[in-house]
């Protein structure tokens, strides 16, 4: 296990819920959260529980949806996935997102002068 | 677009709620539950995976709760238990919750009472009348008046055009706007009813059913050909006629002819005019016979229709003035001597005559104002007092607010507490309400044909409701935010005093407020009081005390000249023979009644075209007039009785007619030619001037002459109180005539509540006003001042153990109140000097910036503040600075 792990950036977590609906469909909060850390490898420090709380704003602004269906091993499960409004809301959110990581990568590319 | 389904996501979880939650928890337990499987599968005990499981989860239990406040904006079992919990704050301070709730429930009531008139007079479709937003007011408009003689009802020619040509009207329906008092014989015995003549379509036209017999036709109602029959009204049905079930077929004598009844209208139902109520209606086309006027359906200058006419499918308001514009034209092209400039006007149908709501509004529209402004000091007080309470709970909001209450959930708490205080003043305000308006009915006067059916229905009862409610979020709504805007370390660890310098400013500005809206009521009253005070001391040129009048018409049962001569003869040497009566006359009408005739006066000789001649009020009288009335006669003397019986050419005039027409000469003996006379009248006596129309009148020429009509106004002059000669009259009269009655029976000094109606009504309503204002913001002063002294008692302990005396104690206080109140009576001054203008037309004998009411007002207001001041600064003097201190 690696000792210091990263905090996840506030309101990062939306976006990358969203993205994992996104690219692979319908999923549970356990399959999202598993997600997350598999791609992560294990270097976010996730509170699943803000998973949870993250699911409910998108549900709250309309990007996902939610319904009732059989997990893997049958048992009653609710499954998230994205809406066309959350397709859209993910467009921008990338675009931004990729603007900021631009501007920060520049910036530590910085060398120092003089 | 993203608020929408936002809103829905609420509401459905909303309705949802337990259900959600459960299944919400159930999704969280899951989660744990594999969470926990995965770490036993890598070895962990079961206990140590649960563990582990929780560690990564984080607060579960957080999250549920986000989760749940998300969900519940105003989750009615939350809304249940902060009711309770502020009932039972309420009930902690009885004081000053029913200090609150009486200042507010005086607010509303007010507010509330004046809506009833307006709802009454303005709002309330006529009941029983089926689709009522369909009809709208026909009128006739003269393009050369202005305001109320603008517009004009119909005459029944003009009418007929417009009901046979107007195609924008599916039907139009007329009636005579003032109901008559007509006289019913009933068998033998005279009595005085209303009479409301009516189309042969009225109640076809206006939807209205007649449960018991028939509607009229237009059969019913051909000019050529009149039929005495009437209609109904129910409550007169059933009052006078014992709800005679078959009274159907049946007649009634009715000012000397006999009308058949051929229905029962509806119960509720009473014409279109909220301030009439007839009791039966009859065809137009009797209004001759019965009122004895022929030539009245033929003439186009007797304006006496109101009609109302029922929209065409496809036709609005703009179209049918148009084409009502058109047809008047053509009536103009064709009676140009009647009607030339007369165009249409259209109205929205509604209790009242259109071009008289202007007035009513305009009237209404002032109290409303301000009634709100006394329940804005209300609420200010209320506010004020919910501050105070709501910075001495800052413990509790402390406290809360540490234990994880957010501060939507406070504010929503103390809104609530708020808004259950208002609904407590509301239900109070409606009582209020009802007995204020039946208090202010009684200052109608009697001799106004008018009953209000003013009861509380759903509409009052609604605004009543939205204005409690707003008022309760508007006063609880401030301290609310404040209160709870807290760090609630700072207040816990520093034992904070209560109410800190930012709550302390903005008592200060709600204070400020307070008093200038104060100023500004009581100057208000006060101008309108001092008004109703001189209009009550004016001369109107009579005596007031000792004369009984009563109205008379023998011309109503049809009798001739000679018939009508004797009877008024018997009457007269009966009620003198009483050793009670003084002196008895008759005159046309009373000075200051809302009938008035004019002519023009001009010398004989004069070469002055017609138009330029003097306009003077008219007078019929018979002889003893002004003996009866109190006019002091200056110059020549009163008509002998013979001068009466042969209708001679002879006038009485008054001293300001005299001074305009014969300037510095002796008037007697001169002649002037009235009207269209030929002849000239002479002058044989000068009387002092009174008034004749209003009150507040500049002295009008007027003068006296004979030839009375028929319908006289009776005057007795009595030796003691005059109440007992309405007895007389009516008595005597039944004695000398079975079939006739005495109306309007009264005193002069009853009578006079006519023309200080407008007076009265004003100086009561803004008086009251004022002293409400006064009474709210001196507790208001009050209690901030007694609520900051009691605050600051360690700090004028620790400034008295440092050497201050009392005195300066004392300066200290009160300077806080009275710097509030002087800038408050600034400000307050400065606006009612504005807005006094508003209510100059409603003033007698004052101007509306009249220098000694701004005094008086200062001064009294000034001297209100300083008790208010005192009282809490007395007791900051006697505080002991030892015990102050040592309660640190």
């Amino acid at each position: 296990m690696v000792d210091r792990k990263s905090e996840v950036l506030q309101g990062t977590l939306d976006l990358m819920v969203l993205k994992t609906l996104y690219a692979l469909g319908p999923l549970h909060g356990f399959g999202i959260a598993r997600r997350i850390e598999q791609l992560s490898e294990d270097v976010l420090q996730l509170n699943e529980g803000t998973v949870y709380t993250s699911l409910l704003r998108l549900q709250q602004q309309g990007w996902i949806k939610s319904a009732w269906g059989a997990s893997e091993n049958n048992r009653k499960a609710r499954f998230y996935s994205i809406t066309r409004q959350g397709l859209k809301q993910l467009e921008r959110e990338e675009e931004n997102w990729e603007r900021f990581a631009g501007i920060v990568d520049r910036v530590l590319r910085l060398e120092r002068q003089g | 677009m993203r608020r929408l389904p936002t809103a829905i996501a609420r509401l459905k979880a909303l309705l949802a709620e337990r259900r959600a939650n459960r299944e919400f928890d159930a999704e969280l337990q899951e989660h744990l539950r594999l969470l926990a499987q995965r770490f036993e599968q890598r070895g962990m005990s079961r206990t140590e995976a649960a563990d582990a499981a929780r560690r990564q989860f984080g607060n579960a239990a957080l999250v549920q709760q986000r989760q749940r406040e998300a969900r519940t904006f105003l989750a009615p079992g939350e809304l249940w238990r902060d009711a309770r919990f502020g009932a039972r704050m309420l009930c902690k301070h009885p004081g000053s919750t029913a200090a609150v709730v009486i200042a507010l429930a005086l607010g509303i009531g007010m507010n509330a009472c004046v809506f009833t008139f307006v709802n009454t007079l303005l709002l309330r479709p006529p009941a029983k009348v089926k689709s009522p937003g369909e009809l709208r007011e026909l009128w006739e408009r003269s393009a050369h008046a202005s305001g109320l003689g603008q517009h004009l009802p119909l005459s029944y020619p003009d009418y007929v055009y417009f009901r046979d040509h107007a195609r924008s009207f599916s039907g139009l329906l007329a009636f005579d706007g003032d109901s008559e008092a007509v006289l019913w014989n009933r068998s033998g015995q005279g009595d005085v009813v209303r009479a409301e003549f009516v189309s042969g379509n009225f109640f076809t036209v206006a939807g209205v059913d007649i449960p018991l017999g028939r509607a009229f036709t237009p059969q019913d109602d051909q000019p050529g050909n009149p039929q005495p029959l009437v209609i109904l009204n129910n409550a007169f049905w059933r009052a006078r006629l014992a709800a005679d079930p078959a009274i159907v077929g049946k007649t009634m004598m009715l000012n000397g002819t006999n009308f058949t009844v051929v229905g029962v209208a509806p119960p509720g139902f009473a014409g279109f005019v909220a301030a009439e109520v007839p009791d039966f209606w009859t065809p137009l086309s009797m209004a001759e016979r019965v009122l004895h006027d022929p030539g009245r359906m033929s003439s186009r200058s007797s304006y006496w229709l109101l009609s109302e006419g029922r929209l065409a499918p496809g036709a609005n308001t703009r179209s049918a003035l148009a084409e009502a514009n058109v047809l008047a034209r053509e009536i103009e092209t064709a009676h140009p001597d009647t009607n030339k400039d007369l165009g249409a006007a259209i109205f929205s149908s509604g209790p009242l005559p259109g071009p008289a709501r202007t007035y009513v509004v305009a009237f209404t529209g002032l109290v409303m104002i301000v009634f709100s402004l006394v329940l804005v000091i209300a609420c200010a007080n209320a506010a004020g007092l919910t501050m105070v309470k709501a910075s001495g709970r800052a413990r509790e909001m402390a406290i809360r607010s540490a234990l994880g209450a957010g501060r939507g959930r406070l504010v929503r708490q103390l809104t609530v507490e708020s808004v259950l205080l208002a609904l407590l003043a509301g239900v109070a305000a409606i009582a209020i309400a009802a007995g204020a308006s039946r208090a202010l009915l009684k200052l109608v006067p009697a001799n106004l044909p008018i009953t209000i059916d003013l009861h509380l229905d759903l509409r009052v009862l609604l605004f009543t409701f939205a204005v409690t409610l707003l008022t309760g979020i508007a006063f609880g709504a401030l301290p609310a935010l404040r209160g709870t805007r807290i760090d609630p370390a700072h207040v816990l660890k520093e034992e904070l005093q209560a109410g800190g310098y930012r709550g302390s400013r903005l008592r200060a500005v709600l204070m400020t407020g307070q008093v200038a809206v104060c100023t500004l009521l009581l100057f208000g009253a006060a101008l309108c009081v001092h008004s109703l005070l001189n209009a009550n001391s004016i001369n109107p040129g009579f005596e007031i005390h000792n004369i009984a009048t009563a109205e008379l018409d023998p011309g109503s049962l049809g009798y001739s000249d000679e018939k009508v001569n004797a009877f008024y003869r018997d009457l007269t040497a009966r009620l003198r023979s009483h050793p009670g009566i003084a002196s008895v006359s008759f005159v046309n009408h009373l000075p200051l009644d809302a009938s008035r005739e004019e002519t023009g006066a001009i010398l004989p000789g004069s070469t002055l075209p017609e138009d330029l001649a003097l306009h003077v009020d008219v007078f019929r009288v018979a002889p003893e007039y002004f003996e009866t009335m109190g006019i002091p006669m200056l110059r020549g003397r009163d008509f002998t009785q013979a001068e009466f019986d042969r209708n001679a050419d002879l006038i009485v005039i008054n001293d300001t007619m005299a001074a305009k027409l014969w300037p510095g000469r002796d008037p007697i003996g001169q002649r002037v030619r009235l009207g269209h006379a030929k002849a000239a009248s002479e002058v044989i006596g000068v009387v002092r001037t009174g008034k004749y129309r209003t009150l507040g009148e500049q002295p009008v020429p007027a003068l006296y002459r004979l030839t009375m009509p028929a319908q006289r106004v009776i005057v007795v002059r009595t030796l003691a109180q005059p109440g007992a000669a309405l007895d007389w009259i009516r008595h005597e009269t039944q004695a000398v005539d079975r079939n006739m009655a005495a109306t309007q029976l009264q005193t002069v000094a009853d009578f006079m509540s006519f023309p200080l109606f407008p007076a009265r009504t004003t100086g009561l309503l803004l008086g009251a006003a004022g002293i409400l204002a006064l009474i709210l913001t001196w507790i208001g002063l009050f209690g901030v001042i007694s609520y900051a002294v009691s605050q600051r008692t360690r700090e004028i302990g620790v400034r008295m153990a440092l050497g201050a005396r009392r005195a300066d104690v004392l300066r200290l206080v009160m300077r806080q109140g009275l710097v509030v109140t002087a800038i408050g009576l600034g400000l307050g001054i400065a606006a009612a000097l504005a807005a006094s203008r508003l209510i100059s037309s409603l003033l007698y004998g004052i101007r509306p910036d009249d220098p000694a009411t701004v005094a008086s007002v200062s001064i009294g207001l000034v001297a209100a503040a300083l008790l208010a001041c005192y009282l809490p600064a007395r007791r900051a003097m006697r505080v002991d600075p030892m015990a102050a201190l040592r309660y640190e």
